[in-house]
């Protein structure tokens, strides 16, 4: 089993706080991490990425002290070592062009308004994650208790 | 690599090394240093394979490299200055060159044998039917006659999934299926055990279907190989005669099993499979070159002078220069499967070519053994083994040591149908493996969608299982009365007539002709 990472970013301690609390089924598989800006995720990304793991998913919020989530999130995207790495915006604030620029210039793979349901959030996390382990040729075997069913299924008919 | 897999990694090591100091000889072996590493890498495989502290077709590629560096005719040798002073070609007490050691080109020969050929050229099918939709298209025409009654429904069901493993891989079937079936199960009552024969029918069927062809699944090529070592081919028109009417009988007992354990309640059902039957240039290729291979294949190399190996070729040619298959297409193929299946090829290689086998002969009486029991032993230990790895692995490790024992029981075995049928039996009891979710790809997948319980699966699975050994063996007794299987010579036949001798005692002869000596 590899160490994959899902990195939760948001300066607001009690929304980083509940989006930890619904991954929690995932916990057993994916290491979550925490950050409180983007200059710490960065930090992460980096640690993470020089001790030979993944980085699997991204859940950025936008508006932040510093650097907002969509320009992280562009930084992800223009970042080779996580060319497949999965990219969430979890926001309340962002305006229209800010929407633009996340699709853009980070193409992010998903777009959550707050407050979310935290039963989609988890949905759509394993399903990015399944195509993140599936993309990366990670054993899939170890994962399957939580994999999104469909894209594995659909993603297997080739094999 | 967790701890948990670093852990069963290192007891996997230390009992293959410590294979390298049993007392053999008080055991009545006189093996010599090459054997002995052959003992030792055999012991590892099996435990790689069993513990899986890797993915399985890593353990095979290992054991390919580690044969080339320990026990082939360029193995590993340390020197300096002309002096050498070690060596894994040369007796230290001697200092001479070990005569059994295995040609080096042979062991890298696994990997584009024939069979390994076949199974590329299965693969190709199977792409080019996938990319261009003919398997949804097929599986939405040969559903319709079965109806909207869920009982015929899953009957349908089974027939394709099992029809269809046939020539794809049972993972990929079983995939395709279950996502065909998962929306229309989200339909049915929560309460409606019908749900769990449905979701345990599509696993079942795909392991069923994968024993109808040589291409079916990875433990016939396993079996094939061995018995065309020892110039004891059966054609792939002959596989079918018997694979496919075992199928159909096993798939209808499993049917009946499902309804009966699993009632379903559900009074009607459909299934959506969208699509229609592409129309263009490269999609009436694939049907044309899917058409034609079959129909050589089953024709056999007695009307078109072709064998079913250089058939599984001609589509290779034809979807490769019609762009049919694309060179991404081509690197997304299960290149793993082929060198699993080639790992086990290399054990084979080393058990024959050492000469371990033929010392395992001499030490142990098989002429002694019943043959029935012998047949259902090895049928047994190998359903078991199934259960628990690999159909493929169990089939790796078993069919070398199965084909030796076979070839020395003599002529008791005859009314059996001698070593064909008991290697075929073998690769059976593989496939038949499927009481858990980590027996086959297939069972994991359908216990994946939270339909069937563990215990639900592990009742039909069992019964299947012991159901398809009771069928294989009927069969391969009608089989032998008809004088199907032609017998071996046996081995004082063999001492007889010189020339018949390497192909009884070293059916591996064949693969790796020494080149150099």
């Amino acid at each position: 089993m590899e160490n994959i990472t899902i990195l939760c970013v948001d300066d607001q301690a009690e929304v980083l706080d509940a989006v930890v609390r619904d991954l929690r089924p995932l916990q057993k598989f994916f290491r979550v991490e925490e950050a409180g800006s983007a200059e710490e995720a960065k930090k992460i990304i980096d640690e993470t990425v020089r001790a030979g793991d993944y980085v699997g998913l991204v859940i950025s919020d936008h508006v932040m002290p510093g650097e907002t989530g969509v320009e992280l999130l562009g930084a992800i995207f223009r970042d080779d070592r996580l060319a497949d790495t999965k990219k969430i915006l979890l926001t309340g604030q962002a305006n229209h062009a800010d929407t633009i620029r996340a699709i853009n210039e980070a193409r992010i793979d998903n777009y959550f308004e707050k407050p979310w349901k935290p039963e989609d959030l988890v949905a759509t996390t394993k399903k990015l994650l399944t195509r993140f382990i599936l993309k990366k040729g990670i054993d899939y075997k170890d994962y399957m208790p939580i994999l999104d069913q469909s894209t594995l299924l659909e993603n297997l008919r080739g094999a | 690599m967790t701890k948990v897999k670093a852990l069963k990694a290192l007891i996997a090591l230390a009992l293959a090394a410590g294979c390298l100091f049993l007392p053999y000889e008080s055991l009545g072996l006189a093996l010599n240093a090459v054997e002995i590493r052959v003992i030792a890498i055999f012991v590892l495989a099996a435990l790689f394979w069993i513990l899986e502290p890797f993915p399985i077709w890593t353990t095979s590629m290992f054991v390919i490299v580690l044969m080339l560096l320990t026990v082939s005719d360029k193995g590993l040798m340390l020197s300096w200055g002309g002096e050498t002073f070690f060596s894994f070609q040369a007796d230290p007490a001697s200092g001479e060159k070990y005569a059994n050691l295995v040609s080096s080109k042979g062991l890298m020969a696994t990997f584009a044998d024939p069979i390994i050929m076949l199974f590329l050229g299965g693969f190709f099918l199977a792409a080019a039917a996938t990319k261009y939709k003919l398997d949804m298209n097929l599986a939405r025409f040969l559903l319709k006659p079965f109806g909207k009654n869920p009982k015929f429904v899953l009957l349908g069901l089974m027939a394709i999934t099992a029809l269809f493993s046939m020539f794809m891989s049972n993972t990929a079937t079983a995939a395709m299926m279950l996502a065909i079936l998962a929306p229309v199960l989200s339909l049915f009552d929560e309460n409606d055990k019908g749900r769990a024969a449905f979701a345990l029918a599509i696993p079942i069927a795909a392991n069923v279907g994968g024993m109808g062809t040589p291409i079916g699944t990875p433990p016939n090529a396993i079996a094939l190989k061995a018995l065309s070592d020892m110039d004891a081919t059966v054609s792939f028109g002959t596989w079918m005669a018997f694979g496919v009417p075992y199928v159909i009988i096993l798939i209808l007992l499993a049917w009946a099993l499902l309804l009966w354990m699993f009632p379903i309640s559900k009074k009607t059902m459909e299934l959506n499979v969208g699509g229609e039957f592409l129309k263009t240039p490269k999609a009436i290729i694939v049907y044309i070159t899917f058409a034609v291979t079959v129909l050589l294949w089953v024709l056999g190399k007695d009307i078109v002078g072709i064998d079913s190996n250089i058939v599984a070729m001609i589509p290779m040619a034809v979807f490769a220069l019609s762009q049919v298959i694309t060179k991404k297409d081509l690197n997304g193929m299960s290149w793993d499967v082929l060198w699993l299946v080639a790992g086990g090829f290399a054990l084979g290689v080393g058990l024959q070519k050492t000469g371990l086998a033929e010392h395992l002969i001499g030490a142990i009486p098989f002429a002694s053994w019943p043959a029935f029991g012998l047949m259902v032993g090895a049928g047994v230990i190998c359903l078991f083994m199934a259960n628990f790895m690999s159909h493929t692995a169990t089939a790796s490790l078993l069919v070398p040591i199965i084909a030796v024992v076979g070839v020395n029981v003599g002529s008791s075995l005859d009314v059996l149908g001698g070593v064909i049928a008991l290697l075929v039996s073998v690769a059976f009891a593989s496939s038949l493996g499927m009481s858990l979710p980590i027996s086959t790809p297939p069972n994991a997948l359908a216990h994946a969608t939270g339909l069937v319980d563990t215990k639900g699966m592990a009742k039909t699975g069992v019964i299947i299982g012991v159901l398809g050994m009771v069928l294989t063996y009927a069969m391969m007794i009608l089989l032998a009365s008809l004088g199907v299987f032609k017998p071996l010579p046996t081995s004082e036949e063999a001492a007889a007539a010189p020339a018949q001798e390497t192909a009884v005692v070293a059916p591996a002869a064949t693969v790796s002709a020494p080149v150099q000596k």
